[in-house]
Order: C-alpha cells, then sequence, then structure tokens
C-alpha cells in the first residue's frame, strides 16, 4: 500500500487520479433510498447527487425499470445490483466517466457521443489538462521516471513517452525505466501510451521534473479496439517496424488463437513471416533457414536447452508466467550471442504487488494454475504450475509422437517405440516461481526459477508362470524416459542515477534426458542369488554456470552506450551404456567462455538511427577468442516508411545433435564444439526491408542472405548382428557449411473488428556436407514457399479466429532402387540406392485452424476468464512427416508417417481478479 | 538481391536416375579360394526376387600390379578365376570391366591371416525353458585369437545341421550367423548368440576396413532405419558400380561348437 501512495504522491496530477478518485466515491458513499424508476432517471439522480459524471444511451437505458431500495450500501454495489438485473457491465474510464454498457462494444461508440454532448452543451469536459500554472522556468532539462500498471504494480516494457508538439520520444526498458533528454520547457505534457492500456498525460511543472514520474496506467476495456494513437500496436503479434527482424509477443492476449490445448508463446511465433510453421514435431523456432538449435532461447537471463513438452509439440514456458516475449530474426544487437541464427527472449511476470490474484486455465490437455500476492510492501511473488493429464487428447499426440504412426503397409508396418504395449504412464509439468524485492527506487532484485520436466515410465514388474521363474525373481522390465530443463537466476537492477543503469545476473541451467530400457532381477542360481541388469542407459546432462552484467547509459538524446560482460562455465556429460558394463559413448566435456560486449545507439537526428557493435567471447575449448562485430540502422523515409538493414558475425560454441532411433524415438543431446571433430560455428547476416505504417495496416517487406560455416551433423548409428547381441556403436561427425536466403512479407490489420495478417516467405536454405557431396543440397528445413493467413474477428465478448498455413513441401529423400549381395555367412545384405539427399519433395503441407473464445467480464467490465474451442487441422489434411522404407518379402514398402489430423480442444480460464 | 538468390535456386533440384543402372558387385577375395566376381542389376523397388539378374557376358579383368587377369563366366553373371595362388597376403588387386558407358573399377588389399584362435568349448547347453527377454545374459564359451595389429574381424557361425530346433520365436530364414568382432580379440558366445540349436562351423576372418563400412553403413541394419529423414547410401568401394570388392583371409583352423538344449 506504500508503494501506491507513494505512486500517488509523485504523480498526483495524473490524470488517473481522476479514475481512483470515482472508484473512491463508488465505494465509500453509501445510500438510503428507494427507487421506482426507470435505469436512466437513477443514473441521473445519481449523477447529480454525487458529481458522478455517467455516461449512457438514455433511449435504451429508459426500457428497463428499476424497482429497489437500497439501505445502506455503496454505491458500487448499487452500481453491481442494477447492472447484473439488467445483464448490463458499467466501466470506469480514466478520466473517472463510468460507462453503462450494453455490450462490451459499446464504449467507443459512447465515448464519442460523450464528446459530441460534451462539446454541444459547451460543457468543460470533465477531464482536461490544466493550464501551465506558471510561465516556464527550466529550459532544456532531462526528466527520467517509470511506467506501472496501476493494478498490479509490474513494470511496462515496451511503453512509449511522447513530449506533445516535438519529435522527443522515449520507449520504457524492460524495467518500465525511461529518460528523455532536453525537454524544451516546463511546461510541456508528456504523453504516456502502451498497448491494452488507456493513455495516460502529464503536464510538467518547475517541482514536477525534480523526481522521477512515475506513470500508472489502468488497463483499457478491450485491447482490440483501441484506437487512439498513430503507430500504436495492439495486436497479439507486433513487429518493430523501426527495426529488422523483431516481433514481439504479449501472452495475455494468445487466447484469441486457436491452441491445441496450451496457449503457446512459441508455437505463436510460427505464424509470422520468416519462421516456419510446419513443424509440429517441434515447437523449436526454424527461424530464417536456421534450425532451433541456432535459436539461443533465455528466460529471465537464463539459457534454456529443452524448449519443448512431449516430442516439440507444446513450447516448455507457461504463458501465466510469462510477460512479454521478443523473437530477434538474425542480424541481431551484441548484447546477444552464442547461436548462429536468432534470439528469443523471455521476459517472466511480476508478481502483483497490490493485491492477490490467482486463476486457472484447463484444457483436455492440461491444468494451469497460478498465484501471485504481494509479501509486504516491498516484495511479491508469483508461482504457476501445469501438469498435463492423460485424457485422450493426451494419448492422442503421445501416440503421434511416440509410437506406431506407420499406417501399415502390405506385411504389416514395423511396430514402433511402445506399440505392442498399452499407453505408458507418461506426463509432463513445469513449475515457475519468481519472487521480486524492491528494497528501494533505484534497487530491485528478482529471483526466477524454471523447472520442466517430461517423463514417459512404462516400467513393470514381470510376471513368470512358476515353471520359469524358479531360479528369477524380482523380475522387472525397466522402461524410463526423463528430459527437461531446469533453470534459475537472481537478476540485480540498479539505476545508478538518470542517466545510467545495469543489470546483474547470477544464471543457472541444467538440462538432462535421461533413458532406461533395462531389464533388472534376482537370478539364484545353487542357491547363490546374483542380482543382474541387462539393457541400455543413456544419460546427458549439461550444466550451464554464469555470471553477466548489462549496463545501459543514456548520454545524451542522440547517443547511448550499452556495454557489459559475461562469463559462463559449462559442463556436458554423455554416456550410453549396455549390460551395467560396456560403455559405448563416454564423453565428459567442460569449458569456460568469457567476454564483453560494447554498442552504441546513435541518433543523430530524429530520422536516422545507427547502432554499431562489437561482442568478444573467448572459449577455452579452444583456446581462441572471437571477435563478432554488429551493425544495424534505421531511417525514417517519411511519417509512413521506414527503411532499416542489419549485418553482423555470429558464433556459436555448443551444438545439439541427434541420434537417431526409429524404434525408440531419436535422442537429443548437447555438445561442446572442440578443436578437432566439431568445429566452432560461424554466420555472417546481411539483412534489409522497409515498412509501411499507418493508423490501419501494416506492411513490413525484409530480404535476409545468411552464409554459415563450421556445421556438424553429429549421428550416433548401432548396429547390432545378432538379436539383443553386443552393439557396434558408430559416431558420425559431418561437417559442412551452409547458406540461406529470403524475402518475407508481412500485411497486419491492426485496428477494428476485424485484425490479423497475411505473411508470405520465399526462401531458400541449402547445406554443403561433404558426405553428401560436393554441391549445395536442399537443408532439411528448407521451405520454399510459405503462406499464412491469420484473421480475427471480435464481436463484443466473442473472438472468433482463422489460421490457415500453406507452405510446399520439405525435401525429403527418396530410394531408387534395391540392391541384394549374399555375405560370408550365406545370408544376404540388401541395400538401397539413393538418388540424392534431400532431391525430392514431400506433398504441400496444409492445414486450417479455427478458434472461437467467449470473454468471461464481471459487472464492472474488467475481463476475468474465457471460455473457448479450437479445431486443428478442420478439414483433417493428412500431412505428411517423413516416410519410412521397409523391405517387406524384398520388395521395398513406403509408409507416410503422418502429422496429426483434426484434433479439437476446449479451454478454459479463469482469474480471480 | 536476395529475390535474384532464391530464383536463380528455385529450379528443381533433379535426382540422378543413371544410379539404378549401375552393376552391383558381390566379390570376396579370400587366398585357398577361388577368385569368384558376381554381377548383378539392380532391382525395381517392388520387385520380390532375392537377387538383381545376373549382368553376363563382360569382360571381368583382375590385377595384382603386375599380372592381369581375365575371369571366365562360370555361370551366368559368375566370373571366376581358377588359379588359387593368384590371392597373396598384402597384395593389392584391382577389378576393371566396362558395363554399358561406365568404366566400372575396384580395388583391395589381401589382409593378414589370423592367429591363435581358440575356443574354450565344444559343447554348451542352453535352457529351453528360462529364455524370456528378462533372462540374464549368460556367457557360455569364449572364443579368442591374437590382434597385436587391431585388425578388423568377423566371425561366421555356420549351421551344419539345419533348422528344426529354433531358440526362440524368431526363426530366421538365414540360420547361419556373421558377428562383427571390429577390431576385438576375443567373442563370448552368449544364448544370444544363435537362432537354432545346431552344430555350427566356425571361421575366423581378418577383414579390410572397407567391409566394415559396408555392414555398418546400410540403414536397414541401422537402429535408426531407412526412413527419408535417414536415408543414405550403403558405403560402396565400387568406382561407377554398387556392392564390394574386399579382400578378406580366415584362420588357418576351423573351430565347431554344438549347441545343446537343456
Amino acid at each position: 500500500m506504500k508503494k501506491l501512495i507513494l505512486v500517488l504522491a509523485i504523480s498526483c496530477f495524473s490524470q488517473w487520479v481522476t479514475a481512483q478518485q470515482t472508484q473512491k466515491i463508488l465505494k465509500k458513499t453509501t445510500i438510503n433510498k428507494l427507487f421506482t424508476c426507470s435505469l436512466d432517471k437513477l443514473l441521473d439522480t445519481l449523477s447529480m447527487d454525487y458529481k458522478l459524471k455517467i455516461a449512457f444511451e438514455p433511449d435504451s437505458m429508459q426500457k428497463f425499470d428499476v424497482v429497489e431500495h437500497f439501505f445502506n450500501e455503496s454505491l458500487k454495489e448499487v452500481f453491481d445490483a442494477v447492472c447484473r438485473k439488467n445483464q448490463l457491465h458499467y466501466w470506469v474510464d480514466a478520466d473517472g466517466t463510468i460507462y453503462i454498457l450494453q455490450n462490451a462494444d459499446d464504449l467507443e461508440r459512447l465515448k464519442k457521443l460523450n464528446q459530441i454532448k460534451n462539446l454541444a452543451s459547451g460543457a468543460n469536459q470533465f477531464f482536461k489538462l490544466e493550464k501551465p500554472k506558471d510561465p516556464p522556468k527550466h529550459f532544456l532539462f532531462t526528466i527520467s521516471g517509470q511506467v506501472l500498471d496501476q493494478n498490479t504494480g509490474g513494470a511496462l516494457p515496451s511503453a512509449t513517452i511522447r513530449v506533445r508538439n516535438t519529435t522527443l520520444a522515449a520507449t520504457t526498458s524492460n524495467d518500465g525505466n525511461f529518460i528523455i533528454f532536453n525537454i524544451p520547457a516546463d511546461t510541456c505534457v508528456l504523453e504516456v501510451s502502451y498497448s491494452g492500456y488507456q493513455s495516460d498525460y502529464l503536464r510538467l511543472d518547475a517541482e514536477k521534473i525534480k523526481n522521477p514520474i512515475v506513470f500508472g496506467l489502468l488497463p483499457a476495456l478491450n485491447s482490440l479496439n483501441e484506437v487512439t494513437i498513430a503507430g500504436k500496436k495492439s495486436g497479439v503479434m507486433n513487429t518493430d517496424t523501426k527495426k529488422i527482424g523483431v516481433l514481439q509477443l504479449t501472452p495475455a492476449d494468445l487466447d484469441k488463437l486457436p491452441s491445441l490445448g496450451e496457449k503457446d508463446v512459441m508455437r505463436a511465433f510460427q505464424l509470422m513471416p520468416g519462421v516456419s510453421g510446419t513443424n509440429e514435431s517441434s515447437s523449436g523456432a526454424y527461424v530464417r533457414g536456421g534450425t532451433p538449435d541456432q535459436n539461443l532461447v533465455v528466460f529471465d537471463g537464463f539459457t534454456v536447452y529443452q524448449v519443448d513438452h512431449m516430442y516439440g509439440f507444446f513450447s516448455a514456458f507457461n504463458s501465466n508466467a510469462v510477460k512479454d516475449v521478443l523473437l530477434y530474426k538474425g542480424g541481431f544487437s551484441s548484447v546477444y550471442g552464442g547461436r548462429l541464427s536468432s534470439v528469443t527472449e523471455i521476459n517472466g511476470k511480476d508478481a502483483n504487488r497490490n493485491e492477490t490474484n490467482f486463476g486457472v486455465d484447463l484444457s483436455l490437455l492440461s491444468v494451469n494454475v497460478f498465484g501471485e500476492t504481494p509479501i509486504n510492501d516491498k516484495s511479491s511473488v508469483l508461482v504457476a504450475f501445469r501438469r498435463s493429464y492423460q485424457g485422450p487428447l493426451y494419448n492422442k499426440i503421445f501416440k503421434q509422437f511416440n509410437t506406431s504412426t506407420v499406417s501399415s503397409g502390405p506385411g504389416g508396418g514395423r511396430g514402433r517405440g511402445f506399440g505392442m504395449q498399452t499407453t505408458p504412464a507418461s506426463h509432463f509439468y513445469d513449475a515457475d516461481i519468481r519472487y521480486s524485492y524492491h528494497p528501494d527506487v533505484n534497487n530491485s532484485f528478482t529471483w526466477s526459477f524454471y523447472s520442466g520436466t517430461d517423463k514417459t515410465d512404462n516400467s513393470r514388474d514381470l510376471n513368470l508362470p512358476a515353471f520359469i521363474s524358479s531360479n528369477l525373481s524380482n523380475m522387472k522390465i525397466i522402461d524410463y524416459t526423463k528430459y527437461g530443463n531446469l533453470g534459475s537466476s537472481i537478476k540485480w537492477f540498479r539505476q545508478w542515477n538518470k542517466q545510467l543503469h545495469s543489470n546483474t545476473y547470477v544464471t543457472y541451467s541444467s538440462y538432462f534426458n535421461d533413458r532406461n530400457r533395462s531389464n533388472t532381477g534376482t537370478s539364484t542360481t545353487n542357491n547363490v542369488a546374483t542380482n543382474f541388469s541387462t539393457g541400455t542407459v543413456e544419460n546427458n546432462d549439461l550444466k550451464d554456470v554464469g555470471v553477466k552484467s548489462e549496463w545501459e547509459w543514456e548520454m545524451s538524446n542522440k547517443f547511448k552506450l550499452l556495454f557489459g560482460g559475461f562469463g559462463t562455465y559449462e559442463k556436458i556429460n554423455y554416456e550410453y551404456i549396455q549390460n551395467d558394463t560396456s560403455t559405448l559413448v563416454s564423453q565428459h566435456n567442460q569449458t569456460f567462455l568469457g567476454g564483453g560486449y560494447a554498442e552504441l545507439e546513435i541518433d543523430p537526428n530524429h530520422k536516422l538511427h545507427l547502432q554499431p557493435g562489437l561482442r568478444s567471447t573467448w572459449f577455452q575449448a579452444t583456446g581462441k577468442e572471437y571477435l563478432e562485430p554488429r551493425f544495424s540502422a534505421s531511417y525514417v523515409l517519411s511519417d509512413h516508411y521506414t527503411l532499416k538493414a542489419a549485418t553482423g558475425q555470429f558464433y556459436q560454441f555448443i551444438n545439439e545433435v541427434t541420434r537417431e532411433d526409429v524404434l525408440n524415438g531419436n535422442r537429443n543431446f548437447w555438445v561442446i564444439s572442440n578443436n578437432s571433430n566439431i568445429p566452432v560455428g560461424m554466420s555472417r547476416h546481411y539483412m534489409g526491408g522497409i515498412s509501411y505504417e499507418n493508423d490501419q495496416v501494416l506492411v513490413d517487406v525484409e530480404g535476409y542472405y545468411k552464409t554459415l560455416d563450421g556445421l556438424t551433423q553429429y549421428s550416433i548409428d548401432q548396429t547390432s548382428s545378432v538379436r539383443n547381441g553386443p552393439v557396434t556403436v558408430n559416431q558420425n561427425f559431418y561437417n559442412g557449411s551452409g547458406r540461406a536466403d529470403g524475402v518475407e512479407v508481412l500485411i497486419q490489420k491492426k485496428m477494428g473488428r476485424y485484425t490479423g495478417w497475411i505473411s508470405y516467405t520465399l526462401a531458400n536454405a541449402q547445406n554443403k556436407f561433404a558426405v553428401y557431396g560436393n554441391t549445395y543440397i536442399p537443408a532439411d528445413q528448407d521451405i520454399r514457399h510459405e503462406f499464412k493467413s491469420i484473421n480475427m474477428y471480435h464481436y463484443n465478448r466473442w473472438n472468433f479466429s482463422a489460421v490457415f498455413i500453406f507452405s510446399t513441401g520439405h525435401p525429403y529423400t527418396v530410394p531408387l532402387s534395391t540392391y541384394t549381395i549374399t555375405n560370408p555367412d550365406g545370408g544376404t545384405s540388401t541395400s538401397f540406392t539413393v538418388g540424392g539427399k534431400n532431391a525430392e519433395r514431400l506433398p504441400d503441407y496444409h492445414r486450417l485452424d479455427l478458434s472461437a473464445t467467449y470473454d468471461l467480464l464481471k459487472i464492472s467490465g474488467n475481463k476475468v476468464g474465457s471460455i473457448g474451442l479450437s479445431l486443428f487441422n478442420v478439414y483433417n489434411h493428412a500431412n505428411i512427416w517423413y516416410r519410412e522404407y521397409q523391405l517387406q518379402n524384398n520388395a521395398a514398402v513406403t509408409t507416410d508417417v503422418k502429422y496429426l489430423g483434426f484434433t479439437p480442444n476446449i479451454t478454459f480460464s479463469l482469474r480471480w481478479k | 538481391m536476395a529475390i535474384l538468390t532464391v530464383l536463380a535456386s528455385c529450379k528443381k533440384q533433379n535426382i540422378d536416375t543413371s544410379l539404378v543402372n549401375l552393376p552391383v558387385v558381390e566379390a570376396y577375395l579370400i587366398p585357398g579360394q577361388l577368385v569368384t566376381v558376381k554381377l548383378y542389376k539392380q532391382k525395381q523397388l517392388t520387385d520380390t526376387a532375392t537377387y538383381g539378374s545376373p549382368i553376363t557376358g563382360q569382360q571381368v579383368y583382375i590385377s595384382d600390379g603386375s599380372k592381369n587377369v581375365l575371369l571366365t563366366e562360370s555361370s551366368s553373371g559368375t566370373y571366376t578365376y581358377n588359379d588359387q595362388s593368384f590371392l597373396v597376403t598384402g597384395k593389392t588387386y584391382t577389378l576393371q570391366f566396362n558395363y554399358l558407358s561406365y568404366a566400372v573399377s575396384a580395388q583391395t588389399v589381401i589382409p593378414s591371416k589370423p592367429t591363435n584362435f581358440a575356443l574354450n568349448d565344444t559343447s554348451i547347453y542352453i535352457s529351453t525353458s528360462s529364455r524370456t527377454a528378462a533372462s540374464p545374459i549368460d556367457t557360455f564359451a569364449n572364443l579368442t585369437w591374437s590382434n597385436p595389429g587391431l585388425l578388423n574381424h568377423i566371425i561366421v557361425f555356420k549351421n551344419l545341421t539345419g533348422k528344426n530346433l529354433p531358440l526362440g520365436n524368431f526363426s530366421p530364414t538365414n540360420s547361419s550367423v556373421q558377428i562383427n568382432a571390429n577390431q576385438t580379440a576375443a567373442y563370448y558366445i552368449t544364448e544370444n548368440t544363435f537362432h537354432y540349436y545346431a552344430y555350427y562351423k566356425i571361421t575366423l576372418y581378418t577383414v579390410n576396413q572397407e567391409y566394415i563400412n559396408f555392414l555398418t553403413s546400410n540403414t536397414n541394419s541401422t537402429s535408426s532405419g531407412s526412413t527419408s529423414q535417414t536415408l543414405t547410401n550403403t558405403f560402396t568401394n565400387i568406382v561407377n558400380g554398387y556392392g564390394i570388392f574386399t579382400g578378406m583371409q580366415a584362420a588357418d583352423n576351423i573351430l565347431y561348437i554344438n549347441v545343446h538344449p537343456s
């Protein structure tokens, strides 16, 4: 509460105070009165008696009669009662006006009517900026401050602050802070706007500029229909027209898109150009010809190595614990490094600092609960937990990606994985905890914890008939898979002075991927009991401990310096053991990475923006230093057009590799680059684009060209000459290079009942690996054309959406013929003649997803939840994942392994406040 | 520029369908045995025949560096040379013939002979009842040999009895067994080694790396299987052809083992 008073004291002239006053009147005023009149009369009476500004349509309200005796009841209870009875909502706007709404969408119309009415009557508008009290005294000074959510106290990043009638503007940082230099006079007006919130205004004066200015914004009634400031974004997904290849997403709006069980932050990016939307088996990002392991995923400062659940179908991040997500599609700033392709930065949600809140989301797949509460006036905590349950939807997806997806060809397909068993016990869960401590205005500490695990356990006791088990006991089959990520960070934010602030992190991240398929028991021979264990055990674990410090120095309106340093210690173990005794693969590697970066943001005038940067990394495993120059720039051609470009050099020191295993599912592991068979990856990006934006529409066109060197494809093949016999392991490291280029077009309609976008990507991604020949061949993720159409229609409390995705086929490898020779033992060996790696294309991929969501509103207009229905792949198109070739009676049988068909889902979400 | 690059690379990549015309070679050059080279055509994917049709009427030459001999077609697609002294340890042999428009060739070396090949038991008893997937794997007998040079070896267990008594549910057509022993100097015979109770003749061969590559690169026999994501050509040392042309050498002593039910 103290915080609130502090905020109140600092920005007491800010307009939300008027809304606050209205709320106060509603709560504090009690009335004793009998009403027997029409509703419009009642509203008029209340307006007159308590000096409330109430806006409504008299004609409509006339129809409702009120016969009610209020006895010692607060005005709020009066509004609640009459509105509930007549199925109306009331909404207290930022300027203090109470709007009586029949439908959620009435607000805009009523606001306009109210304005006209006020103008016509010559009455002063209820809210009007005060005139300057005194003539200006201070000139060309600097102000700083913060933008917060008034209800929760959470910082609002990327909010815009403008000085009215000038070109001066600033955008808030991650912590909601901003600074503006050279303000012409202390009588200027500041305007603050942020997507999904009501705008705020403030007239400066000699007193206010002495202290940091805190704006507390109130949520808008409906973020989709806000039309206020040109250039303002209010969609589910936004692009930054001033920067190249940047996408921003606010998870709160994700329920407006179709979802298969979970609001998925990573899947949502796949609807944008440049991010492939057809990899159902990976919610990792395939960005501009890159692979998911070339995408750095940072959550509150720590790196996440396992970004998905359920064989890639869901991303590992709980949208209830996420404030916002940024995806840099390439040419990114020197603040980031260690990956070749792109960066996904996820910021955890601040807990509500003012009041306790909790909520629940239910779907056919999982339960998702969260709670947030202030602990005292300086600290607050948020906890979110999600766990899947094994309903029909879970089993359907599980089977699709794990067990026999093979439609039996002639002679029957090969059962895969658990195909022979009933669906085994399997689940995923993740938990987020975020604790914030604000000892004073200039310091804050945040502890963030994330843990996510997928577990499949098909272990069972083996009950053998007595005559077999006479000498065997405690027989068990262990069949166990567990993988996931645990990460944590402590962040210290420090505002050193108006111009300098820093974020310092201590981070820890641990990835594990364990598999145990073995038989255990006790064998008794001649009364001597021997415990035995046979089978294979595979363990990969990665530990990553780091420190980093990121500084921002706002030198002037023209210069801003970003600099920082980092040090990371990484340790990776990979063991593959058979029958307790024979170690097939054993790798234990560790390395240290350390370095620093500096980047200058130059704005010589309000049209041009230049951003040169340099990053340097020393990598212990090779003992070398790696320099990464980066540069980006933008130029505002006119009010609507912006040109932008970026280039840079990028290195990657750790790689994800796959052990291919059709029988038990592919296994992914991380390995550290070295001086020999796993080179350090290097990429160069060249990107350019132009964007057009007006109030309604955004058109963004970007092109890119990338080169890649030091790519590693790593695989472990195992052969066994006899059933259950000794296994031979071949570790293959294939090194190569690559190139990618493409053009992306985005046309987005930002405002109105109908919003959405069209995305088109023309792309080309090629690799050259000596093992496949000396020419460039299509990379596995190469897709030529991709078209996506996202359509959202808003009608009162309903949101409808339709998402259509079309892409030309993935490349694949096809056999041309077979041949057979005799082995020395008299058996035969049949091989396929392969035409060319990735020389053919699978059929086009396309699907349509639909969803309808109904918002649950309180009488006071606040959204407290939603009920939704999603239909995935509505027309049940059989999209092919890959093809499998088997020999049956010497002939090759081809079977298609397909992606998910038509799948419906229901979601329910409820917030306490 | 990006548009141009994309457009330029937009043309369809053509599959080299002429690959299906390349000949398939099967030749194990084993000193003390006849030099035999079998030539096959490839099979269509839908073909249910075990082998492709033989390639007949070829002029097939093998050279040891000094002598270039022409093989005679002893039966359809099988080319032989009768001089058993032609193959000598350590010598390099080159195969050459012209098929259609292709000059087909391959090269191999005869590896040295395995020594000290021994078995510690000649008769083993494997239970008929306790064989379940969960049973511990028992070792019944050991095969050992000398391998100071870390050469590759394979062991062939030739079934001399027949297929009357299968050991488990899995009864493959080929009742003999071939083990890739890699660069080791021992092999432990377990109940999983065999598919049938039978009398086996055991031969140990030293083999070249090219043959191990051929064995292990076949995606049909690896755990990764043959899918459009993993499919690769099996290793071959034939230029303008498929299959294998490789030297190997058997140990002088042949061992035997009798696998009984208990």
